[in-house]
């Protein structure tokens, strides 16, 4: 038979017994849900692009590894899928948005060592216009502040600026605060709207009617940084909205490792 | 029956004590014992808490937030601290004693109306303190608010993501913000698109950049170092990495920075306000622009 008594305190502690559950069940949900968002921030469901080695090379005196990182700009992100070929691997560049916006390919998320000599390849596919500031018309943060833009034909030219007027998208890396937050890297991106044959419709896209981008930089340390276009070439208020403000198509990370 | 009767009887009915205790045996002494305590712990808190929870300072501005701060905390702390005591008091001492139990809570005092000298000290004393802290704040805004001859002239450009800098007669613009010590600064903030902050934490100033508007802020570096700018204003995708670094330097070193930077010696000496024998030039060529589809080289 139950003790009556003890019953009753049983009755008493099952209160404080429910809400320390509540708050501890509440507390691991939002946990939870903060883990799931963070690691899908840092992440592309196209995968990461990672760095190809080119082996060593010295850099004022000081040997490094050396590596390629390439990647594209599309007039709409159909072309990542594009790149990829059709089938179950395309997907898209991000989950969220509209395949009509803009978008670099194949991913987002790229990933190259530390200290290391990184040359990058970009083949810009998509139109442009002017800048709301010409500051982001210079190449800050390359090896000898320049980069070089090489037509489809073949014919390459070393910049250290663009026409502010014609830029389709700019890559600008910025350090992080905790990681090595002093690093800076922008590189405009011509726009190709003045070559043959581009529309930027996801047809035109696989002509390779592009204009290529070279440069070089050193990467920073360990950690991920942010990268973004700061070219308008979204939505709304000063073309900063839609794509522009939506995580995936024209900006992402760089994670050095 | 005046309010001090019947607080009174409500103290000696819970006491159930027919003579009146002393003072501090009685809720309202020991409420006012636990508001002292608390006070005093809002003033130490006010006081010392700033060393460890507020920036390094940089600028005399820095220094009349920091007491702005440390003022007003202390002022707010018998406030504070007597809302806290009354409810601390009243939640440890007229709850029900036990946890289950049948025991009523006391009955509600009588209502506070009616007593003209209560009225007139809690008026008095809030209209003082409000008082006090508008004479203090607005001393501090229009000191924060004169325009020195000479100051660096700095445009402040935000937009998402990110700050730019230019040095007006020189034809530097940066991404990182250099200041030459003890020189006024007046900032001229504006923005491209949205609304940013435009926040030096460390110099104690922050304003809105807002589009299409110049808004002008001031104040003296006085600290040699580094600084973060920060955007104060949520601002978009990437506004949590909108922030870049900057330093005080000395007036020689800001003269040779803006070199580096690309401006002539003798513009940079008359920014840097230092003679221009005493700037190094530059070593390095700076890069030209290149202009747009033209001259192609292999």
């Amino acid at each position: 038979m139950a003790d009556p008594e003890k019953s009753q305190e049983d009755e008493r502690k099952s209160p404080a017994f429910g809400v320390v559950a509540t708050l501890l069940g509440v507390f691991a949900f939002i946990v939870a849900v903060g883990v799931f968002f963070s690691s899908q921030y840092y992440t592309s469901p196209s995968g990461t692009v990672v760095a190809q080695s080119l082996g060593t090379t010295e850099v004022n005196g000081q040997s490094m590894p050396h590596v390629a990182l390439n990647f594209q700009t599309y007039p709409n992100s159909t072309g990542s899928r594009n790149a990829q070929g059709t089938g179950p691997g395309s997907v898209p560049v991000h989950s969220s948005g509209s395949d009509s916006w803009p978008a670099y390919g194949m991913s987002n998320v790229f990933q190259v060592p530390a200290h290391s000599l990184v040359t990058v390849t970009v083949h810009q596919y998509d139109s442009g216009g002017p800048l709301n500031n010409p500051w982001f018309s210079k190449v800050h943060g390359t090896q000898d502040g320049t980069a070089t833009v090489t037509t489809p034909d073949g014919t390459s030219s070393t910049v250290s600026s663009w026409d502010q007027n014609n830029i389709g998208h700019t890559f600008t890396v910025r350090g992080v605060p905790g990681y090595d937050p002093n690093f800076f890297l922008s590189v405009p991106l011509p726009t190709n709207a003045d070559l043959p044959n581009n529309e930027g419709s996801a047809s035109n896209q696989d002509n390779g009617q592009s204009y290529t981008v070279t440069f070089s930089f050193i990467s920073g340390g360990k950690g991920t940084y942010a990268w973004n276009c700061e070219a308008p070439c979204g939505q709304m208020v000063a073309a900063f909205g839609g794509v522009m403000s939506a995580y995936g198509f024209m900006s992402g990370f760089i994670h050095v490792v | 029956m005046s309010f001090e009767q019947q607080f009174d009887a409500i103290e000696n009915e819970i006491t159930e004590e027919g003579d009146a205790p002393p003072f501090f045996s009685r809720p309202g002494g020991k409420i006012f014992i636990i508001w002292l305590v608390f006070t005093a712990i809002g003033v130490v808190i006010g006081v010392f808490a700033p060393h460890h929870l507020l920036p390094g300072l940089q600028s005399g501005t820095g220094s009349d937030v920091w007491a702005t701060i440390v003022f007003f905390t202390v002022l707010a702390a018998p406030v504070a601290a007597f809302v806290y005591a009354l409810a601390f008091y009243s939640l440890l001492a007229w709850r029900p004693k036990k946890s289950g139990s049948s025991d009523e809570p006391p009955p509600d005092g009588p209502p506070q109306r009616g007593n003209g000298p209560l009225t007139i000290l809690w008026v008095g004393i809030s209209t003082l303190l409000v008082i006090v802290l508008l004479v203090w704040g607005m001393t501090v805004w229009s000191s924060q608010q004169v325009a020195h001859d000479g100051a660096l002239q700095v445009n402040v450009t935000g937009q998402q993501w990110l700050w730019t800098y230019e040095y007006p007669g020189t034809g530097v613009t940066s991404r990182t913000l250099e200041l030459p010590q003890d020189r006024p600064v007046e900032f001229n903030v504006t923005a491209l698109d949205v609304i940013h902050g435009f926040w030096l934490d460390t110099m104690g100033i922050q304003t809105d950049a807002n589009p299409n508007e110049n808004t002008v802020i001031r104040t003296t570096p006085t600290t040699l170092g580094g600084f973060v700018v920060r955007c104060s204003q949520l601002c978009g995708l990437n506004h949590a990495f909108m922030n870049n670094k900057g330093s005080v330097v000395t007036p020689t070193q800001f003269g040779n920075w803006l070199v580096s930077q690309g401006a002539t010696t003798s513009a940079a000496a008359k920014s840097a306000d230092v003679p221009e024998s005493s700037l190094t030039p530059s070593s390095t060529s700076t890069t030209t622009a290149a202009p747009m589809n033209t001259g192609a080289s292999q």
